[in-house]
C-alpha cells in the first residue's frame, strides 16, 4: 500500500495476494504434506451436533456424499443410479412422508458421487432407521452402486451397520463461527481448557488448510434457514395441511 | 415358543413379590476367576447364587440374582474383538458417551456423577439380587463375593418397592408392560396395544418395524435370546414437586379458565376432601403424569379418579386423545395408538421398564419447608430404574431424545421436555392442560425434577451366552 | 454490582490508550455521524414484546453511526468495527436505546477480563513486515502480517492478539475484529446489539432475546487491497439520503434454555428462531450534528417497560461505564424521566 516497498516487498506481496502456478503447486504438494505430517489433524466426524436444545434438534442438515464404485465411474454407472433413484420414486416419496420429521430431500449426482441432502427433525440414527424401515429395499439399489455398499445389503438386516456408513459418509459441518473448528479439534482431543492457554491464532489458516486436507468435503457452516426452529410436522399444522 | 429357562428371568418377570432389590456394582478383578464365577452362577455351585431364569419350574426361587455386562465388563472377561465388534455403537460407547441424547446434561452431566458411576470404564458387570427380606439379600451378597479373585465390589445400590407399587412422586407404578408373541403369562397386562414381537426384548426375533432386524452378536450362543438394560440412578426432587404443585395450583386458582378445568363445587370428587387447592394439585399431578395418583388413566377418566376404571386398558384416540394432555409423560414415553409425527414409529419404541424407588419416601404429613428454597436438607431419593429392549437405540435412546425431551412426536409439545423427567429450565418450560372446550391452559416454570447420578448401559446374556463367556479362554 | 470506581477505572483505561484524546470527545467511537429516523414496528413484534416502539405507531429515532478507534483522528477506509447506536422517541414522551455493533459478540465475558483485555490493548510501533519475514509466513501457511496502512505508525494488534492466544472465549471476536473490514458505506454494514435482552410479550411471557440490524441494501466492504481513502462515510450517508430513504430490518433472535444468555463473547446459534420486529428508515444527516449525534449519551441501559437487561455483566459494567464518560466529556444528562439507573438501580 504504501509507497516505501522494495522490489522484494512488491514480489513478496505478490507471491501472497497473486500467487504464479508454482508457488500454488510448491504450497499445495509439498508444503501442505509436510505440515500434515508434522502437524496431525483428525478427520472431525460428520452430521449435526449432538444438542440439548430444540433449536438444534429441528432442521438439522444431511449431506451425504457416496462415491460410486470404480467400475460405475462412467456415464453409464451414473445412468444407473439416475434410475435407481427414478424407480424407486414411490417408495423414497411414501417413505419420507411416513417418517414424519423430513423437511426436504434430494438426490444429486456430482461427478461420480451419488448424494443425498436432506433437512430433518430428532435424531439422526432415528431418522435413518425410520427411512429404512419405511423404504425397505430401495436402498438397497442404490447402496449396491456405491463403494462399500455390498457389505450392507440387505440393509434392513444390517441396519445398524448401515446408519454407521451414513454417519461416516455424512459431511462434517464446519460451524458457524470462524473460530469453533478449532474448538471442535479440541473437544476431539480431549482438551477442555478455556483460558488461560497458550494458543497461536495466527495458525488458523494452516489449522483450516489441514483440516480440510483431513475432511476434504464438508459443509460449510449450519446452513441458511428462513424459518428456523420449528418441526414439519409444526409447519403443516400451522399451515392447516395435516401432520 | 421361546425356551424360558434360557433367558434371565427379570426380562420377563416383575418379581413383584420380591420388594427388596440390591444392585452389586462389580470389576472383574481376574478374568479367569471372574470366568470361573460366571460358570458357578448358571450352576449354582461353589456358594455363587444361580442365576434366575425365565423358567422356575415348580418351585420359586427364595431370592432372584441375575447379572448384566458392560461393554468394557466384555473385554474385561476376553471376549473375541470379532464378536464385541458386532456389540450396537450405543452399548460401546456406553452411556458416559451419550450424555447428551438421554439429557444427561447440567447437574445430571456424567462428569457430576458419584463413585463408582464417575468411573465408567471400570464398571464390568452389575449383578442384581431380588428378595422378600434385606437379611436376605446380605446373604446373597456374601455368596457372590465370596471368591476376592473373581470381582471387586466398586459400590452398591439399594432400592425398596412400597406397599402397593407406589413410588416417591405419589403415583401407582408398575401397572403395565408390554406382552409378547409366543411368551406364555402375557395375559396378565390385557390392554388394547398389539403383542409386542418377541425381537423388540431379545435378539435374534423379528423386531416391530417391518423387516428390520437388529445384528446378533457372534457366536449364537452369545447373542442370541440376549437383550439390552439401561441402568438409570434417578435422583428425584420430591419436594420440588410437591411445591411446584402448590404453585400451578395458585396459578389455576385465579385462572380465568380454572373453572373449566375443576367446576366449582366438584372439588370433592378428586377425592382429597373440599379443598379446591389440594383438588388442583392432584390434577396438575394426574395431567403432568397421564394418570392419577392412583394409577387411573386420564384417557379412560379425566374428570376424577375412578378405582374402578381399567388401568390398561386405553388407546389415546377419540376421548382418549383428547383428554390427555399430548404432553404427559406416559404419554410422551409410549404414544400408543395415538397419532405422531414418525408415523411408522407406533409401537416400535416399547420398553421393558423395572424400576424400585431408593431413599426414604418423602413423608407427605411433614410437607417442605416452604422458608427454604433448596431441599437441602432433604434426603436423596429416587429410582432405580432399568429400560430394557433388544436396541438402546432404536427404544430407550429413540424414546429419550425425541419423545421425553424435544417432544418431536406432536406439533402441539415440540419444544418442550417431559414435565416430570425432562431435562426442563424454569425459564422456558411449559405444559398445557387440556380443557374440554378444546383449549388449553399453559403452565410454565418447571425446573428439573428429576436428575441423573449414574448409570449403565448392560448387555444381559442368556444363560447359553453365560456359559459361553464362563467358557473362554 | 459494578460500583462507580470500577467504571471510572475501566473509563480510564481505554483513554490511558489512547494516543490521543480529547476530553470533551467520546473516548471511543469517536468519530461518527448523527441521523434523522423513524421506526415502525412489524406486525408481529407487539406479540413478542410490549414495549412502546413495537405497537406499531410511527417512532421517531436519531442513530449515531460511528468508527469504533477512539480519539480525533478519521480514518473511515481502515477494516474496523462500526457502531450504529439507536435512540426511540417514543410518544409518552419516554426514551429508549439500542447499541449494536458491526461485530457480532465481544471479547471480554465480565469486567475482570476487560480490564485485562485494556491492559494488553495498547498502542506500539507497528511496520511493515520485512519480505524474509513474510516468506517464512507463508511457509509456515500464515498469513503474513498486514502491511501499514499510510501514516499508520502504530495500532493495538499485536497486544490483541496475544490476549487472543491466552483466552479462547476471546478468540471469536478477535479473528472477525481482524478479518471485518471496512463498509463502503455505513448502512452496507449489518449491526448487533452483541447482548443478550430479556423482552416480555403480550401474553406475559417472558424470552432472552438478542437484536441485530440487517441492511436492506445489504452488507458490502470496500476492496481490501485498495488503497483506504479516510474520510467518506459522511458524505456518502448524506448523498445517499439525499436521493432515497435507507432502510434497517430490526432482527430479534429468541434464545432457548442453554444458550449464553449472560455471555457476550458467545454468539447463539443460527438455528434459533428469529422474529422480524420492525423497519427503521433513515430520512437525512442533519446540519447540526451536535444535536444530531454528538451531544446525545446512548446508554444500553436505557430501556422501557417490556425489556429489560438480562445479568451479562459486561451490559451492567456498560451502564456505569457510558455514564461516567458522558459525565467526563460534559454530555447531555439523562433527560428522560425513565431512566433512573445511572447511581445503580
Amino acid at each position: 500500500m504504501a509507497n516505501d516497498e522494495s522490489w522484494l516487498d512488491r514480489f513478496v506481496n505478490k507471491l501472497h495476494k497473486k500467487p504464479k502456478p508454482w508457488f500454488k503447486y510448491f504450497g499445495a504438494y509439498i508444503l501442505v504434506p509436510i505440515w500434515a505430517r508434522l502437524t496431525p489433524v483428525k478427520r472431525l466426524p460428520g452430521g449435526a451436533r449432538p444438542a440439548i436444545q430444540p433449536g438444534d434438534n429441528v432442521q438439522s442438515m444431511m449431506n451425504l456424499i457416496m462415491p460410486l464404485k470404480r467400475e460405475n465411474r462412467s456415464p453409464i454407472g451414473r445412468a444407473k443410479a439416475a434410475l435407481a433413484i427414478a424407480e424407486n420414486r414411490d417408495q423414497i416419496f411414501a417413505g419420507l412422508d411416513n417418517v414424519g420429521t423430513v423437511h426436504f430431500a434430494r438426490f444429486v449426482i456430482v461427478n461420480d458421487n451419488i448424494c443425498m441432502f436432506s433437512f430433518y427433525d430428532g435424531d439422526f440414527t432415528n431418522y435413518i432407521r425410520d427411512f429404512i424401515a419405511t423404504i425397505g429395499g430401495a436402498f438397497n439399489d442404490v447402496v449396491k452402486l456405491v463403494e462399500g455398499g455390498d457389505a450392507l445389503i440387505p440393509c434392513e438386516e444390517n441396519v445398524e451397520a448401515f446408519i454407521q456408513w451414513i454417519h461416516e459418509h455424512d459431511l462434517y459441518q464446519v460451524p458457524d463461527t470462524p473460530t469453533d473448528f478449532l474448538r471442535d479439534q479440541e473437544d476431539l482431543n480431549g482438551d477442555k481448557a478455556v483460558s488461560p492457554v497458550n494458543d497461536d491464532l495466527t495458525l488458523l489458516p494452516r489449522k483450516l488448510v489441514l483440516q480440510l486436507r483431513a475432511n476434504a468435503n464438508v459443509s460449510l457452516g449450519s446452513g441458511y434457514r428462513a424459518y428456523p426452529g420449528f418441526s414439519v410436522a409444526q409447519v403443516r399444522k400451522k399451515l392447516e395441511l395435516g401432520w | 415358543m421361546i425356551n424360558l429357562a434360557d433367558l434371565q428371568g427379570n426380562i420377563l418377570r416383575g418379581y413383584t413379590k420380591k420388594p427388596h432389590v440390591r444392585y452389586l456394582i462389580l470389576e472383574v478383578a481376574e478374568p479367569g476367576a471372574a470366568r470361573r464365577w460366571l460358570a458357578d452362577s448358571v450352576s449354582g455351585r461353589n456358594g455363587v447364587p444361580q442365576i434366575t431364569s425365565g423358567d422356575w419350574g415348580k418351585n420359586k426361587p427364595d431370592t432372584c440374582f441375575n447379572i448384566g455386562l458392560t461393554y468394557e465388563g466384555l473385554r474385561a472377561l476376553g471376549t473375541p474383538s470379532a464378536s464385541l465388534k458386532m456389540f450396537p455403537n450405543e452399548f460401546v460407547e456406553g452411556m458416559t458417551a451419550r450424555a447428551v441424547k438421554l439429557g444427561d446434561v447440567g447437574r445430571s452431566a456424567p462428569e457430576k456423577w458419584p463413585a463408582p458411576f464417575n468411573e465408567p470404564k471400570r464398571i464390568h458387570l452389575i449383578a442384581t439380587i431380588y428378595a422378600e427380606k434385606v437379611e436376605q439379600l446380605d446373604v446373597d451378597q456374601e455368596r457372590a463375593l465370596t471368591d476376592v479373585k473373581a470381582f471387586k465390589l466398586l459400590d452398591t445400590r439399594e432400592g425398596y418397592n412400597f406397599p402397593g407399587d407406589f413410588v416417591h412422586f405419589g403415583y401407582r407404578d408398575n401397572i403395565t408392560q408390554p406382552r409378547f408373541e409366543g411368551v406364555p403369562d402375557s395375559q396378565r397386562y390385557p390392554d388394547r396395544q398389539p403383542k409386542a414381537p418377541l425381537g423388540t426384548v431379545l435378539l435374534g426375533h423379528p423386531t416391530n418395524l417391518e423387516g428390520l432386524m437388529w445384528r446378533v452378536p457372534e457366536p449364537a450362543e452369545l447373542g442370541h435370546n440376549g437383550t439390552f438394560n439401561a441402568f438409570r440412578v434417578l435422583k428425584q426432587d420430591v419436594a420440588g414437586f410437591e411445591r411446584y404443585l402448590d404453585h400451578a395450583a395458585f396459578y389455576l386458582f385465579v385462572h380465568p379458565k380454572g373453572g373449566e378445568l375443576l367446576p366449582h363445587g366438584d372439588e370433592e370428587k378428586i377425592g382429597k376432601g373440599p379443598s379446591r387447592h389440594t383438588a388442583l394439585r392432584e390434577i396438575v399431578a394426574a395431567n403432568l403424569c397421564g394418570r392419577w395418583r392412583d394409577g387411573t388413566p386420564l384417557a379412560l377418566s379425566a374428570d376424577a379418579p375412578d378405582p374402578n376404571e381399567n388401568l390398561t386398558n386405553f388407546d389415546y384416540v377419540g376421548v382418549g386423545d383428547a383428554r390427555c394432555p399430548h404432553g404427559a409423560h406416559i404419554r410422551r414415553c409410549n404414544p400408543r395408538g395415538g397419532q405422531i409425527v414418525q408415523r411408522i414409529a407406533n409401537n416400535s419404541r416399547r420398553l421393558v421398564r423395572r424400576g424400585v424407588p431408593y431413599g426414604p419416601p418423602y413423608d407427605p404429613a411433614n410437607p417442605y419447608d416452604p422458608a427454604k428454597p433448596y431441599d437441602g436438607d432433604e434426603p436423596e431419593r429416587g429410582l432405580l430404574g432399568n429400560f430394557i429392549g433388544a436396541s438402546l437405540g432404536a427404544q430407550f435412546e429413540a424414546m429419550s431424545c425425541d419423545w421425553l425431551n424435544l417432544g418431536l412426536q406432536d406439533p402441539r409439545i415440540t419444544g418442550s421436555n417431559d414435565p416430570i423427567s425432562g431435562t426442563n429450565d424454569p425459564g422456558t418450560s411449559w405444559f398445557d392442560l387440556p380443557l374440554k372446550s378444546g383449549g388449553t391452559i399453559r403452565l410454565p416454570g418447571f425446573p428439573e425434577f428429576v436428575s441423573t447420578r449414574g448409570g449403565a448401559y448392560m448387555f444381559l446374556p442368556s444363560l447359553a451366552a453365560i456359559q459361553y463367556l464362563a467358557d473362554l479362554r | 454490582m459494578v460500583d462507580a470506581s470500577v467504571a471510572r477505572r475501566l473509563v480510564d483505561e481505554m483513554i490511558f490508550n489512547l494516543p490521543k484524546h480529547d476530553p470533551g470527545q467520546r473516548p471511543v467511537h469517536t468519530i461518527g455521524v448523527g441521523v434523522d429516523a423513524y421506526f415502525t414496528a412489524s406486525d408481529v413484534a407487539h406479540k413478542y414484546c410490549i414495549a412502546e416502539h413495537f405497537s406499531g405507531e410511527r417512532i421517531c429515532a436519531k442513530v449515531r453511526f460511528s468508527n469504533a478507534p477512539g480519539g480525533p483522528e478519521q480514518h473511515d477506509g481502515r477494516s474496523d468495527v462500526r457502531g450504529m447506536a439507536t435512540r426511540f422517541l417514543l410518544p409518552s414522551g419516554a426514551a429508549t436505546d439500542l447499541i449494536a455493533t458491526t461485530l457480532r459478540e465481544f471479547f471480554a465475558r465480565d469486567v475482570d477480563d476487560f480490564s485485562k483485555f485494556t491492559k494488553l490493548d495498547k498502542h506500539e510501533p507497528y511496520q511493515r513486515e520485512s519480505p524474509w519475514r513474510k516468506i517464512l509466513d507463508l511457509l509456515w501457511l500464515k498469513v503474513p502480517r498486514r502491511d501499514p496502512y499510510p501514516g499508520e505508525k502504530t495500532n493495538a494488534s499485536a497486544g490483541i492478539l496475544s490476549y487472543a492466544n491466552q483466552h479462547r472465549f476471546a478468540q471469536l471476536a478477535v479473528f472477525e475484529a481482524k478479518m471485518i473490514g471496512a463498509p463502503v458505506s455505513y448502512v452496507r454494514a449489518a449491526y448487533h446489539a452483541i447482548h443478550t435482552f430479556i423482552v416480555e410479550g403480550e401474553n406475559g411471557v417472558r424470552r432472552p432475546v438478542r437484536f441485530s440490524w440487517q441492511p436492506v441494501a445489504g452488507v458490502r466492504n470496500t476492496d481490501p487491497d485498495a488503497l483506504p481513502d479516510d474520510d467518506y462515510l459522511r458524505q456518502e450517508l448524506d448523498h445517499r439520503l439525499k436521493r432515497w430513504p435507507v432502510r434497517f430490518v430490526l432482527m430479534m433472535t429468541i434464545g432457548e434454555a442453554g444458550d449464553a444468555i449472560d455471555d457476550p463473547t458467545r454468539p447463539w446459534p443460527a438455528r434459533r428462531v428469529r422474529v422480524i420486529m420492525g423497519t427503521l428508515t433513515l430520512t437525512g444527516v442533519p446540519k447540526d450534528q451536535a444535536t444530531a449525534g454528538e451531544r446525545i449519551s446512548f446508554n444500553p441501559w436505557r430501556l422501557v417497560r417490556g425489556i429489560e437487561p438480562s445479568g451479562d455483566p459486561i451490559l451492567r459494567a456498560r451502564r456505569d461505564a457510558y455514564e461516567v464518560s458522558r459525565k467526563m466529556r460534559g454530555g447531555t444528562a439523562c433527560p428522560f424521566s425513565n431512566w433512573s439507573c445511572a447511581d445503580g438501580e
